[in-house]
Formats: C-alpha cells, structure tokens, sequence
C-alpha cells in the first residue's frame, strides 16, 4: 500500500504538472507505448477542476510532431499545455541576442527556424544521440574555445535514457564533456532548472505551494521541483530504480506504482 | 638531502626534453652516451595515447639516440600494467597506432574501459558501450585527461572531455594512469627495482614531469627546452630540485654531483 501523506496537501492543490517519457508512456520501437491507466488518469486530472500542464526534456522532437504522437496514443493534450526545452531556449536566445551553433537532434531542429544561426556566438546542445559525433562534437568545442567568453546551453542534463535496446548517454553527458574542455560551466535550460519550472507555474498563474510534479526522474522531475518548493511525486515507472527510494540527497514527498494511482489518491482525497 | 639513499635511476621524458619533433636537443645524444657509461640506470618515460612504443623508438633512432624499447615507458605501458595486475580484459578505446603495446591482451568479453585519444573511437555508439560496462562495475582507466591538442586544422578534444562525460554518466571517478600520477613513476622505477628516493626525473614539463617525480619522491630536474616557458619553475611547490638550460647540462649535473 503507498504511503498517502503526500496527499495531505491535495485540498489545496491547484495545478500538477505531469512529466511525460516514463509516466505518460514508455519510449522504444515505433514511437513508444501508453503506460496502463494514464490516458485514464490524465482523462480524469482534466474533468477535475486541476490546471494541467505537461513538462519533459524531450529534445529529439518539435513540439507538435511530439503532441501529434501522444494524441495518437489516445492522450487528451494540447500543444499549449506542454513545456519543453527547445521553445524556452528560443525565448532565452532572442532575449539576450545571441545566435547559436547548434548540436541536436535533426526532428527539433525547426524550434529554432526563427533564429538567427550566422556567426553563432554560443552553443546550444540538446540530445543529439547518433549526431553525437567526435565531429559534431568538435566542430562545437572549436566555437566555444573561439569565443572570448564561452556561452553554452544545455536543453537538460540527463545522464542516460532507457530505450527497447538498452540504456544510452543522454545530454548531460556531452554537455559535461564540453564544460570539461572549455572549462565553462553550461545554462541548463529545461528539468531541473527552476525557471523552467517557474516558467509553467507562471502560465498556469499559482503558487509553487500549490502545485504537484510527477515524473519517473527522482533527481530532475521530483528534486528539480521540491527546489522551486512544489511537492514532488515518483512513480514506479519508467526509468524509476529501487534504490531511488534510499536516494542520499532526494526524498520524493511520495512514491506511488503509477499515474493511475496518483492521480485516484489525490482526487479521491478532494472528495472528487 | 643528507637522507637520500645514491642515486641508481635517472627517468627522461623524450619530446622537448630528448628532442623537439624532428630535431635533436643539441648535444643530447652525446649526454645520454656519458651518462650510460655511469653506473646508473636509464629508462626514458612519456605520456603518450596515440603512439606505441616501437613509433617512438624508431623516431629516436633515427635522431642516433642509443636507446632500446624496454627502456620506454610509456603511459600506455601503466595502463597494461594495470591491466594486468587486475587481470582485466578491456575494451580499448585507443588510437590505431597505439593498439600494439596491447597485443597479447584477452579482450574477449570485457569488463574494463581504457580511454586513450581516439577519435575514430568516440562515437555515440562505442561510448554507449563503454558506458554500460562502466554501469555494470568495469573500472574505467583514462590514459591522461588532456582537455585539447592541437593538430594541423587546429585544436580538437582530447580524452580527458570524454573521460569526464563517462564519469558523468556513471558516477564513477576514472583511474588516470600517466604523468603526473605517482604510479606512473613507481611502476617506471619498479621495473628497475629501485625506489623513489633513489631516482631524478628530468622533463620541460614543471607539472607533469618535475611536479608529478617529485610528490612521487624523486628529485626533479626542469629543463629550459620544449614546452618550458619562463617561470615554469615557480608553478610548482616544491619548486625544482633543479633548473637547467638542457638535457646536457641536467647530466652534468648529475654525474659531477649525484653519482
């Protein structure tokens, strides 16, 4: 039975903010499968009188071609409700006038059409996966080293992903390698950088108080939100381990088996 | 200086102290010459990921340097010394060329992870490899941690951002095995059967050669060639036991006051 008194706050919950690869549905061959009881869940999470929003690092996707694939799954989402690195980074681009180099994967390569990429005076990598190149690679390490301040930006710092045919090296790693060799510490834009998650909590209008993180990540989805001082719940889904419930620096406020679970504890708990 | 037992090894490092890519330090084979005809032992040590040793030796060679390939050590040598020692069996991610100080190695099935410069190497593919290995208990033994060389187009990443990308992923903390680490130079010396304390380093490198031989202790002998720099011998504490113009005068040196 799960511990339930995570959900001593459900009454005066606002919004929750769902992470999506590992709660929504599983990654692997043609896209991914739904996770058992999620559609249902986020079915009911939208009947309630909860604000939704969903928030991932997927870097390998544009926005919409990502939502086109959770709606075919049988998700009720919209583009507007969901947050990812790559639009956050395009705002942080224009805002400070900088053009990047980018190291990426080539489906989200179109987020940044409406950016000035000539002359790059910073870099920007995302999970780039075969593109991860010593190549590739270089040819961003000679950008940076050429700068007289090296600017680099990274759309999360995950250190592997679990797919159908084993574990691979996500971002973080790269990201890492290039801090390493330029000696400069890179701008994590993404989970579990507290802007972005602000950036939700603002969209959705309430209070870090008010709101719930669930995601399958115990460092960046459940520690990147008890930083912005949101709960934060893990699911047993995922990328999720055992030993993350024995974790020496984050305690999830509560672990639960699954979305589905989550989602009937808090609404049954507001007497919905 | 009074406890130090007498001197029996002498380490050298080879380029920019023995010479300067293709040209001899003048006046350098003939010390090498004299300090053989000392009773003292010789072995010529160096950071090297890309090339084996018998490259070098041909190199030396060719520049009538009188060495043979048993006195090279290189940090490709520690690094299948630890091998060995271990009994590992690794997955290599070194340089073509560098391959050859491995031959003989069981490779078969490897638990553990040797990262050398090799760009042909550090694909997306190969480095997920070694990183599942390294998730499932393989050591990971990093031959330097240089952050960048420079090559003819320019600079490139070196092993040491690779290195610290699979620290990253893992949580682990690689094994360095070439200079300046202590256990380069006491490997170096043990196939000598001498101790630190019993041995000089001379090198133009006042971190990886002279600093590196003497938390190791040894003495250290900065030489003014290759890579030195004016001020070299202040960026190390201690300083140098001893700063010199060139490989000749380091000899001098030694054989009027440590022999």
């Amino acid at each position: 039975m799960a511990d339930s008194s995570w959900t001593d706050s459900a009454k005066s919950l606002k919004g929750v903010i769902l992470d999506m690869c590992g709660v929504l549905y599983d990654s692997g061959e043609g896209g991914g499968t739904p996770i058992a009881g999620s559609v249902e869940a986020v079915k009911k999470l939208k009947a309630s009188d909860l604000q939704l929003r969903f928030c991932t690092n997927e870097t390998q996707a544009t926005r919409e071609k990502f939502v086109a694939k959770l709606q075919r799954m049988g998700f009720d989402i919209c583009v507007s409700e969901v947050f990812s690195p790559a639009p956050a980074a395009v705002a942080i681009l224009k805002e400070r006038g900088l053009r990047p180099h980018l190291l990426v994967y080539d489906g989200v390569v179109p987020e940044f059409d409406s950016v000035d990429k000539t002359n790059p005076n910073c870099v920007v990598i995302g999970d780039a996966a075969d593109k991860f190149s010593y190549q590739n690679l270089n040819e961003a390490f000679r950008v940076l080293i050429g700068l007289e301040k090296p600017v680099l930006f990274s759309l999360g710092k995950g250190r592997y992903y679990k797919e159908t045919d084993g574990l691979k090296l996500d971002v973080g790693v790269y990201m890492k390698a290039l801090e390493y060799a330029c000696d400069v510490e890179a701008e994590v834009i993404g989970k579990p950088s507290s802007v972005f998650f602000q950036s939700v909590l603002n969209d959705m209008g309430i209070q870090p108080q008010e709101a719930l993180m669930i995601g399958d990540d115990l460092v960046n989805d459940v520690g990147g939100a008890q930083h912005c001082k949101m709960k934060g719940v893990q699911v047993r889904t995922g990328k999720y381990r055992p030993s993350d419930e024995r974790h020496p620096t984050v305690t999830a406020d509560g672990t639960v088996d699954n979305l589905a679970q989550a989602v009937d504890m808090i609404l049954s708990r507001r007497g919905c | 200086m009074a406890a130090r037992r007498a001197l029996k090894a002498v380490l050298i490092d080879l380029s920019g102290t023995l010479h300067i890519e293709d040209t001899a330090v003048p006046g350098a084979q003939e010390a090498l010459s004299r300090l053989r005809q000392a009773s003292v032992a010789v072995k010529f040590v160096t950071n090297t990921t890309k090339e084996c040793k018998r490259n070098l030796l041909e190199r030396l060679q060719g520049l009538n340097f009188d060495l043979q390939e048993r006195e090279i050590f290189t940090s490709l040598s520690a690094a299948r010394r630890l091998l060995e020692q271990k009994q590992h069996r690794p997955l290599l991610l070194v340089d073509d060329r560098a391959l050859e100080d491995f031959t003989g190695m069981d490779t078969s099935d490897p638990n553990a992870v040797v990262v050398g410069l090799a760009p042909d190497r550090f694909d997306y593919q190969t480095l997920n490899a070694a990183f599942r290995l390294i998730l499932d208990g393989a050591p990971l033994i990093a031959i330097h941690k240089a952050r960048y060389y420079k090559r003819k187009d320019g600079l490139a990443l070196g092993p040491g951002p690779f290195v610290t990308g699979l620290e990253y992923a893992a949580d682990c903390k690689a094994t360095v095995v070439g200079k300046p680490e202590e256990t380069f130079f006491t490997q170096a010396l043990s196939e000598l059967g001498c101790s630190p304390d019993e041995a000089v380093m001379i090198g133009d490198d006042a971190r990886d050669d002279v600093g590196g031989a003497q938390n190791a202790g040894m003495l250290g002998i900065l030489v003014r060639t290759g890579k030195y720099r004016a001020g070299d011998e202040s960026k190390i504490n201690p300083p140098p036991y001893l700063t010199c113009d060139s490989f000749p005068d380091a000899v001098e040196h030694i054989l009027t006051n440590l022999l």
